[in-house]
């Protein structure tokens, strides 16, 4: 893998920039969180806007700015933007489809030391209780400025799912194009389908170097799209892949393996599913290393998860 | 501006709201009736409006945050000429144009989705916000209920508008005393309102609800130089219909055919 490293927050902040020179409609609206932005704030002050600690006027301060013409930007740690202020989400902003670009941050394990007020791990099932809004969560920082590029040419709500300041490794998807929508397959292999998203992408690809290893060959499918899920791209692998493992830094309940597990339900029942990801628990303070370990989700514990998945079934 | 002709649009505007809210069997009757002047005065003398392009750029925008009053709203945009008078009977019907609460992508003329209390000021502030970034002069008005200044988020937006000396918004308190559970001064007292929103920071005027010229005035008045402005209306929940005003039971209720007849009458005859 790619040696290099950055973190999702900082490569958003940097595409955010680089569309705010291209599209002077774009503004920024904070709750005390500006930094985020990066250098927007001071390259465009007047489109650069801050309400204080009020994450629901912040998204009501967005829809009336979109409903002027404009493309607000809104963001916080995810649970503030996703919890605190989903039923601000739901009447301003989604029932009028108002395009209005919801970025949540430090998502998954990655605020690691500040405990469960601040671990992100339902805010993709509050959003998808949602009708109308797109939610991606990138792979890694790559992936996130590409994203970041393909949500201000997309017209509508979308919610993007970004993890902490930590650098992390850049993945083999860095070299392929974003599409909102499209899962990337990034290893081929017959025995098992791994779907994952966001941060659990780079120990699924790290998991299936160890099935390899072990004579199992696995294909891993970044979904950095949730909604809308590539269906066609499910549809084709499980015509002739059978196990299906998805992994994901967020609950069971209402994300990726959600997303999956209603759709095989209803298209193809012809398959085993194992949804790996935070099962009915709150996060707790560690680091991202210990919470990964702790919920089983390290490269070593999903290697032998889906190992014995492949076994058991 | 003729007060005569403007108080008959009130009185007919009254009689719409029990019609439909009749016709319906369900609706918010109080806070419908106490808001009537105050709307008619904004959409026939204040509001710089083209009622055949609702979506005209320089237009003064509304938000009516306290949108179960919305049966008030739609019977003044339906005689400005926003939609066709007898879409209004269709009130809450299976498809109808005219939901429970204002959908502004179902009703030519609503400038913001509202229904759940406490959110609209933060999105007219956020517009108001937007015409200043585009250097545009159009208004922007949003008319909240005294009950509603419960919602915290009410106070985030009120501090954000100070802040960013939103001059070109308006808000006007409904302050007809009543909520759900009981006068405001039983369940979550407001205090003294007019100090409280002058130690605010905002441009604070106090006008009797039902008075259209002292409305107009008020509304037309520039606020002092950077500050919002915030209009006490004084009004009467379910005014204009005597077994209804100043009644905590009328928030919600529906009248029955009996009391929709005797209600028409003392609003002037049936429609």
């Amino acid at each position: 893998m790619n040696e290099q490293k950055k973190s999702t927050r900082s490569s958003f902040a940097e595409a955010l920039v680089e569309m705010g020179y291209k599209n002077k409609n774009i503004v920024t609206v904070a709750a005390d969180s500006a930094s985020r932005y990066g250098d927007f704030v001071k390259k465009f002050p007047e489109r650069s806007f801050n309400v204080g600690i009020a994450e629901q006027t912040m998204i009501g301060v967005a829809a009336g700015l979109a409903l002027s013409g404009k493309i607000p930007v809104v963001t916080s740690y995810a649970n503030f933007l996703t919890f605190r202020a989903i039923e601000q989400v739901r009447v301003d902003i989604a029932t009028s489809g108002l395009n209005v670009k919801l970025i949540g941050t430090d998502t998954g394990f990655s605020s690691a030391w500040l405990g469960f007020t601040h671990l992100a791990l339902e805010d993709m099932a509050a959003v998808r209780a949602v009708p109308n809004i797109a939610i991606i969560d990138p792979a890694d920082a790559a992936e996130a400025y590409k994203a970041t590029e393909a949500i201000f040419k997309y017209e509508g709500p979308v919610y993007m799912r970004l993890r902490g300041r930590k650098e992390e490794p850049l993945l083999p998807v860095a070299e392929k194009s974003f599409e909102i929508g499209k899962g990337q397959i990034l290893a081929e292999g017959g025995d098992v389908l791994i779907v994952a998203c966001g941060g659990a992408v780079y120990d699924s690809l790290k998991a299936a170097e160890i099935l390899q290893s072990k004579g199992m060959h696995a294909t891993v499918v970044n979904m950095a799209t949730i909604r809308p899920l590539d269906e066609e791209l499910l549809m084709k692998l499980t015509s002739s892949i059978k196990h299906i493992v998805t992994v994901e830094h967020h609950n069971i309940t209402g994300g990726l393996g959600s997303a999956v597990a209603e759709f095989l339900a209803e298209n193809n029942p012809d398959v085993r599913l194992m949804r790996l990801g935070v099962k009915n628990r709150f996060g707790t303070a560690g680091s991202e290393d210990m919470l990964k370990k702790e919920f089983g989700l390290d490269s070593e514990s999903l290697g032998s998860r889906v190992e014995r998945f492949l076994k058991d079934y | 501006m003729n007060l005569k002709h403007l108080q008959d649009i009130c009185a007919t505007v009254r009689r719409d709201i029990i019609t439909m809210i009749g016709k319906a069997n369900s609706g918010h009757p109080g806070g419908s009736l106490s808001l009537v002047e105050i709307l008619v005065s904004l959409y026939y003398e204040v509001m710089n409006i083209k009622p055949e392009d609702p979506q005209w750029e320089d237009r003064d925008r509304l938000v009516l945050s306290k949108g179960h009053g919305c049966p008030a709203l739609y019977s003044v945009l339906a005689h400005r000429g926003y939609f066709e008078k007898d879409k209004l009977i269709t009130l809450r019907k299976l498809g109808s144009i005219l939901q429970g609460h204002p959908d502004m992508k179902k009703t030519p003329g609503i400038d913001a989705s509202t229904g759940s209390l406490g959110q609209g000021l933060s999105v007219a502030a956020g517009m108001a916000l937007g015409a200043k970034l585009k250097n545009k002069n159009y208004k922007i008005f949003c008319i909240i209920g005294d009950g509603e200044m419960q919602e915290g988020q009410i106070w985030e937006a009120m501090m954000a508008s100070i802040h960013y000396k939103l001059d070109n918004l308006t808000i006007i308190l409904d302050h007809n005393r009543l909520q759900i559970d009981g006068p405001n001064d039983a369940v979550m007292s407001l205090g003294h309102i007019t100090e409280r929103m002058k130690a605010f920071g905002f441009d604070v005027c106090e006008v009797d609800g039902h008075d259209i010229e002292a409305l107009i005035n008020t509304f037309c008045r520039p606020s002092s130089q950077g500050k919002p402005k915030f209009v006490i209306a004084n009004t009467v929940k379910g005014k204009g219909v005597s077994f209804m005003e100043n009644q905590v039971g009328w928030h919600g209720k529906t009248p029955n055919a009996e009391e929709v007849k005797k209600a028409l009458i003392e609003l002037g005859g049936e429609i």
